[in-house]
C-alpha cells in the first residue's frame, strides 16, 4: 500500500459538451474537441486501447442513449489541476438486461495521470458522481437507476481495494472479458444505490 | 459635359482622383475650384483633409485659416488651425490660436467646466505649451507647462495623464523630490505595474541626469533604469533600499496595498519601501531583481525566491520572463555619462556565459534533484505537488534551449510529456527545439499534435500553421487555420480580408524557399497593400479626432502612421522584395510562355522596352475580355462595373505574381531599398540591401555610404566585410571614371573602412582578429574564409582552419549558417572531403536532429 500524499484540490471540468457546440459551428471539420486529451490520459493509464468510436459516442450531439447535455456532463468529467486535465471518469446509464425497466450508471473509464495518483482525485471523480446521483436521485433520467457498476481486471488489486471503500462489493468473476491484456478476466464490481 | 469654369465640375474632378487615391492629382483640382469659388467651404474642408494626409503643413495651415476666417464661431475649425500651426512646429503660435479661441468663449461656457473635452483640450494645450524651446533656455515651455497644469487641475478628468505629464516635467527640471511624490500618488492610483513609473522613480531616487531620465521614459517592457545601464554602487544601494522585501523585518500586517501616503512625511526608508506598501505588485518584486548584482548572494536568494514562487504557480513564461535578465555591458564609444550601456544577451553563446544563466542553470538543476526525490524544494520541508516538478523541468528545458542544447532540452521534454500528456505547452516547447535542433518535419508534426489537444486554443493553432509553413506544407498548414476563420471560400482569402499578416509572411517566405518567386512576391506585395491601407485608414480619424477634441492621441497617430513603414513586419516584406527583385536581376528567369522574349539576352533598356509592349499586349487583351464578358452578361449588374475600373481583389487577380516578376527589377528594388534605409535606418539589413541595389546599378557613392553606415551600426558584421570586399573588387574593375570630387570622396572614404590597408592587409587583419577570437560569428568567419580564398591569401587549409578550428563555440551558429559553411567547403575542391565529414560530424553533435545535410 502506497503511503497517501498530501490531496491536491482538484477543480472539475465538464467533458466538454458545450465546446463541442461550439466547435461544430466554428470548426467544421473537426468537431471533436478536448476528448483528444481523455484520450491521452486513458492511453496513459489503461491498458486497453478505446476505440474512436468509444469517444464519438462520448461527444457526439445526438447520443444513442438519448441522455440529457446535462446528465452526460455530470457522469463524465475531467480532473484539472493547475490548469491542466490529470484525470477523467466516465460513465453512462444503461439498462439491466435481466430487470426490465430498472437501470444502472455503468463506469467505463476512471483514470488518474501517474505523477497524480494517491492524491484522492480519482475519489474525488466518483464522489461527485455519487453524490450527483445522490442529489439527482429523482429525476427521469435516474430515477430507475439501482445501481453503479464496472468491470475491474482481476489483477488489478489498488482498484479493488479503491471501489471497496466506497461501498462497491466484488461480485461475479467474468472469464475471458478482455481480449487483449493478461489475464483476461475481471470482476464486476457493483455498489447497491437502493 | 465639362464646364472649366465651374467649381463643381472640379470639385468632382478632385473627388473622383481622391477616389483612386491620386491625393496629389486631387489637390490640384481643388486648387482649381477653389481658384473659381475661394469661399467654398466645402472644398476648402475636402482640400485641408488631404493636406494634412499627405502631410503638406504648411498647407494645411493655410487652408484651415481661411477656414477659420470664414467661419470664426466653430470650435472645430479654431482646433483645427491651432493644430494646423503646431504640427508646422510652431508651439508658442499655437497657443496663442487656442487662447484666442477661448477668448471668443462666454463667461460659464462648459470650456471652463470639468468634462472630457475641456479636460482633452485643456492637456493638449499643455503639450504644445511644453514643446516652446527658447534658444538658451530649453526647458522654458516645460516650466510654464508644469505652472498650466496646476490651472488646469480642476478642469482636467484624465487624472493619470495630468500625473504623467507632471512627472515628466518634474523630472526633465530636476525637481526630484516632487518627482518622487508624484511617482507615489501614481502608484496609489495603480500604475504600480507601469514600468515606465518605476522607471522614473528610480531616476527621481538616484538624481538623474535631464538626458537619462528622457532616455528612461522612452524605454519599452520591463526596461527601467537598471536595464538601461550598470548602476553605481551608490545608486545601487539607494534602489535597494526602495524595493527591498522588508516586510518581515517590520510588522508588515497592518499596512494595506496602496495605503494613504502623506507625501510630508519623513524620507525613512521603510516610508518609502514599496514591496512593503504593494506587497500584492509583481512588477516591484520583478525590479528588485534587476537592482541587484548578479554575483551578489542576495541575487541568488531573491531570484531563487522568485522562481519557487513562479514554479508552484506553473507560469509558464517563467523562462522568456528570466532571460531578459541576460545584459551585457556594451561602449558605444561616446566619453561621458552614457558610454556604457546594457544590451541583451540573445546569441546562444553569449547566453550561455552569462552569470545569471548560469546560476539559473545551477537553481534549476537542484531544484529537479530536489523534487524528484522528495517533492521539496532543496533546503525546505514543504511538500509540493507534482506539477512543480514537472514546471522546473519545462524550466530547465528552455534554458537548454537558450544554450542551444537541443539533444538535452528534448530529453527533458520529453519527460513532461509522459508526466502530463494534457499539456499543451510541452508540445509546443518541443516543437521549438526540433525546428530549431533541424528537424522541421518532426517540429511540425508535434506540434500539430499538441495542437489536436484543444481545437479552441487559437494561439497554438497560429503556431501549428507557422511550424507547416516553415516545413513546406502549405495544403496542411491552409486546412489549420482555416480552423479558425470563415468557412467558405479560399482562407488565403480571407486571411487576406483580415489583414493576417504573418500567415502572409510565412506562406511568402514558404513559397520563396519552394522556388514560387512570383507567388511569393504576391504575397509580400499583399502585406505592402496592408500597410498602405492602415496608412490610408488615418483619413477618417482627420475630421473625427479634431471633432472629438482627442488632440493628444491624434498628434500621436499623425506620428505613428509617418512612422509605420519603418515596422517590422513592414521591413521583413520589402527585404524579402528587394532579395528577390536582386535574385531575377542576378539570373533572370526562363519564362514558359514562348511568345515572351528572352529579357536575358537584352540590354536594360531593351528589357524595359519590351517588357512595356508585353504589357501593354496583356492588358488590351485583358480589356476585350472583360468587354467581351460584359457584352453577353446582363449589363445590369453592378459588380461588373466595379471590375471594369480594376477593383478586382487583388489575391485572385494574378495569384502568380506573373505581373510582378515582369516589372523591372531593378527599379522595383530601389523603391524599396529606398523606404527601408529612410524609416528603418538602424537595421544593418537595410544598409545591406541599399549597397546590394546600389552596387548593381553603378551607384558607388550610394554602395560606399551603405557601406559607412553598417559600420557605424557594427563594424564586426560579416555583412560588412564581404560586401567590403565586394566593393573594392568592383572599384577595381570598374573604368568609368566619375567626377573627379567624387572619386576623391570614394577613395578617401573607402580606405578608412580598409583601415588605411590595401584590400590584402585588410582581409590578412580580419583573417588575424578572426582566429584570435573564438566568439567570432561563423558567418564572419565564412565570410573571411571566402575572401581569402578567392584572393589568394593564405593557403586554403588556413581559410578551412578558421571555420573548423572555431568547434562551434563561436556566436550565429544555426543550422542555416552551418549549411552555408558547408558548401562553402565542398566549393574549396576536392581534398576537403575529409574536413567536410570533420565538419559534419561537428554540426551534427551540435544539431541532432538535422537530417540531409
Amino acid at each position: 500500500m502506497i503511503k497517501s500524499k498530501k490531496t491536491l484540490p482538484v477543480e472539475f471540468g465538464i467533458i466538454n459538451a458545450d465546446n463541442v457546440e461550439q466547435a461544430i459551428f466554428y470548426l467544421a471539420f473537426h468537431i471533436q474537441l478536448l476528448w483528444q486529451q481523455l484520450k491521452k490520459i486513458n492511453q496513459a493509464c489503461l491498458p486497453i486501447a478505446y476505440a474512436p468510436s468509444f469517444y464519438q459516442e462520448l461527444v457526439s450531439k445526438n447520443p444513442k442513449d438519448g441522455a440529457s447535455m446535462e446528465l452526460r456532463q455530470n457522469l463524465s468529467k475531467f480532473a484539472y489541476w493547475n490548469g491542466f486535465a490529470v484525470g477523467a471518469i466516465c460513465s453512462k446509464v444503461e439498462a439491466i438486461k435481466d430487470c426490465p425497466g430498472r437501470s444502472r450508471i455503468y463506469i467505463m473509464t476512471l483514470a488518474t495521470l501517474a505523477p497524480y495518483r494517491n492524491r484522492g482525485i480519482g475519489s474525488a471523480l466518483l464522489d461527485s458522481l455519487i453524490s450527483y446521483y445522490e442529489s439527482h436521485a429523482t429525476d427521469t433520467a435516474l430515477s430507475t437507476v439501482d445501481e453503479i457498476m464496472l468491470h475491474v481486471q482481476t489483477s488489478n488489486e489498488d482498484a479493488i481495494k479503491f471501489y471497496e471503500q466506497f461501498g462497491f462489493e466484488r461480485e461475479e468473476f467474468v472469464e475471458g472479458y478482455y481480449k487483449r491484456i493478461d489475464p483476461p478476466d475481471c470482476f464486476v464490481l457493483r455498489k447497491k444505490l437502493r | 459635359m465639362m464646364d472649366m469654369r465651374s467649381h463643381v465640375c472640379w470639385h468632382v474632378y478632385g473627388l473622383l482622383y481622391r477616389s483612386t487615391r491620386d491625393y496629389p492629382e486631387a489637390i490640384k483640382a481643388y486648387k482649381q475650384a477653389l481658384r473659381i469659388d475661394p469661399e467654398n467651404l466645402q472644398i476648402l474642408r475636402d482640400l485641408s483633409l488631404l493636406q494634412i494626409q499627405m502631410r503638406d503643413l504648411m498647407g494645411f495651415r493655410e487652408t484651415r485659416l481661411k477656414i477659420l476666417t470664414l467661419r470664426p464661431n466653430s470650435k472645430v475649425h479654431w482646433l483645427s488651425y491651432a493644430l494646423g500651426v503646431h504640427v508646422c512646429g510652431d508651439p508658442e503660435g499655437a497657443i496663442g490660436v487656442l487662447d484666442s479661441y477661448v477668448g471668443t468663449l462666454e463667461e460659464g461656457s462648459t470650456e471652463f467646466c470639468r468634462g472630457f473635452e475641456s479636460s482633452e483640450l485643456a492637456l493638449y494645450k499643455n503639450r504644445v505649451l511644453s514643446e516652446i524651446r527658447e534658444v538658451g533656455n530649453e526647458l522654458v515651455g516645460v516650466k510654464k507647462a508644469l505652472e498650466h497644469l496646476e490651472e488646469i487641475r480642476d478642469v482636467v478628468v484624465d487624472r493619470t495623464g495630468w500625473l504623467q505629464a507632471k512627472l515628466s516635467y518634474q523630472l526633465q527640471l530636476g525637481m526630484f523630490c516632487e518627482a518622487r511624490d508624484t511617482c507615489f500618488l501614481l502608484f496609489q492610483r495603480g500604475c504600480t505595474e507601469d514600468h515606465r513609473v518605476h522607471g522614473a522613480y528610480m531616476c527621481a531616487l538616484v538624481n538623474c541626469d535631464r538626458d537619462t531620465c528622457v532616455q528612461v521614459q522612452k524605454l519599452r517592457g520591463t526596461g527601467t533604469l537598471a536595464t538601461l545601464r550598470p548602476l553605481t554602487d551608490t545608486e545601487r544601494k539607494i534602489l535597494i533600499d526602495a524595493y527591498e522585501d522588508s516586510a518581515k523585518d517590520c510588522d508588515g500586517s497592518h499596512i494595506q496595498n496602496g495605503a494613504p501616503y502623506d507625501v510630508h512625511d519623513g524620507e525613512g526608508a521603510t516610508k518609502k519601501n514599496l514591496a512593503a506598501r504593494f506587497p500584492r505588485s509583481a512588477a516591484i518584486k520583478r525590479i528588485y531583481l534587476t537592482l541587484l548584482s548578479p554575483s551578489s548572494e542576495q541575487f541568488r536568494t531573491s531570484i531563487d525566491k522568485y522562481c519557487q514562487r513562479q514554479l508552484i504557480k506553473g507560469v509558464p513564461s517563467l523562462g522568456s520572463d528570466l532571460s531578459a535578465m541576460y545584459l551585457v555591458e556594451k561602449s558605444n564609444g561616446n566619453v561621458g555619462y552614457d558610454r556604457i550601456h546594457y544590451v541583451l544577451a540573445t546569441d546562444p553563446a553569449d547566453v550561455k556565459l552569462h552569470p545569471v544563466y548560469q546560476q539559473l542553470v545551477q537553481l534549476t538543476d537542484s531544484y529537479i534533484h530536489s523534487l524528484s526525490s522528495q517533492n521539496t524544494f532543496p533546503n525546505d520541508s514543504t511538500e509540493h505537488p507534482p506539477s512543480t516538478l514537472l514546471w522546473a523541468w519545462y524550466l530547465r528545458s528552455i534554458l537548454h534551449e537558450q544554450a542551444a542544447e537541443y539533444a538535452n532540452g528534448i530529453t527533458l521534454i520529453n519527460k513532461c510529456i509522459e508526466h502530463t500528456p494534457t499539456g499543451v505547452d510541452f508540445y509546443e516547447l518541443k516543437a521549438r527545439l526540433l525546428e530549431a535542433g533541424g528537424d522541421i518535419q518532426q517540429a511540425a508534426d508535434v506540434v500539430d499534435a499538441g495542437r489536436d489537444l484543444d481545437h479552441q486554443d487559437r494561439y497554438i493553432n497560429n503556431q501549428t500553421t507557422k511550424t507547416l509553413l516553415r516545413a513546406g506544407r502549405e495544403e496542411d498548414a491552409k486546412k489549420r487555420i482555416a480552423m479558425f476563420a470563415i468557412h467558405e471560400g479560399d482562407p488565403e482569402q480571407n486571411l487576406y480580408d483580415m489583414q493576417c499578416t504573418w500567415f502572409e509572411l510565412e506562406l511568402a517566405d514558404s513559397c520563396r524557399r519552394k522556388g514560387q518567386l512570383g507567388r511569393s512576391l504576391r504575397k509580400y506585395m499583399s502585406v505592402v497593400k496592408h500597410y498602405e491601407d492602415y496608412h490610408e485608414d488615418q483619413f477618417d480619424f482627420h475630421a473625427y479626432c479634431i471633432r472629438k477634441v482627442t488632440l493628444r492621441t491624434y498628434c500621436e497617430l499623425l506620428k505613428f502612421e509617418d512612422e509605420i513603414w519603418g515596422l517590422p513586419f513592414y521591413g521583413h516584406a520589402a527585404e524579402e522584395i528587394v532579395k528577390i527583385y536582386l535574385h531575377i536581376l542576378d539570373t533572370p528567369i526562363q519564362s514558359n510562355d514562348d511568345d515572351e522574349p528572352d529579357y536575358s539576352k537584352m540590354t536594360s533598356a531593351e528589357r524595359k522596352k519590351a517588357k512595356n509592349i508585353a504589357r501593354k499586349k496583356k492588358k488590351s487583351q485583358e480589356k476585350s475580355d472583360i468587354n467581351g464578358c460584359k457584352k453577353s452578361e446582363d449589363s445590369s449588374k453592378p459588380t461588373d462595373d466595379n471590375r471594369k475600373k480594376g477593383k478586382r481583389h487583388p489575391v485572385n487577380e494574378d495569384p502568380n505574381g506573373l505581373e510582378l516578376i515582369a516589372l523591372d527589377p531593378t527599379t522595383e528594388a530601389k523603391k524599396f531599398a529606398a523606404i527601408l534605409v529612410r524609416h528603418a535606418p538602424k537595421n544593418i539589413s537595410s544598409w545591406a540591401l541599399q549597397y546590394d541595389v546600389s552596387i548593381r546599378r553603378g551607384k558607388m557613392l550610394m554602395a560606399l555610404q551603405a557601406l559607412c553606415k553598417i559600420k557605424h551600426i557594427d563594424g564586426n558584421s560579416h555583412q560588412l566585410f564581404a560586401r567590403t570586399v565586394d566593393f573594392s573588387l568592383k572599384l577595381a574593375s570598374t573604368a568609368t571614371k566619375g567626377h573627379p570630387t567624387s572619386e576623391m570622396v570614394i577613395s578617401t572614404e573607402f580606405s578608412k573602412l580598409l583601415n588605411n590597408q590595401s584590400l590584402e592587409g585588410y582581409i590578412q587583419s580580419a583573417f588575424k582578429t578572426v582566429k584570435a577570437v573564438p566568439m567570432s560569428s561563423l558567418p564572419l568567419r565564412v565570410e573571411v574564409a571566402k575572401a581569402m580564398v578567392s584572393a589568394h591569401i593564405g593557403t586554403s587549409d588556413d581559410a578551412l582552419s578558421l571555420i573548423l578550428d572555431s568547434e562551434l563555440v563561436g556566436r550565429g551558429v544555426t543550422v542555416n549558417s552551418c549549411r552555408e559553411a558547408l558548401q562553402f567547403i565542398e566549393s574549396v575542391g576536392p581534398d576537403s572531403a575529409g574536413l567536410k565529414e570533420q565538419w559534419k560530424m561537428l554540426v551534427t553533435a551540435k544539431f541532432p536532429f538535422v537530417k540531409d545535410l
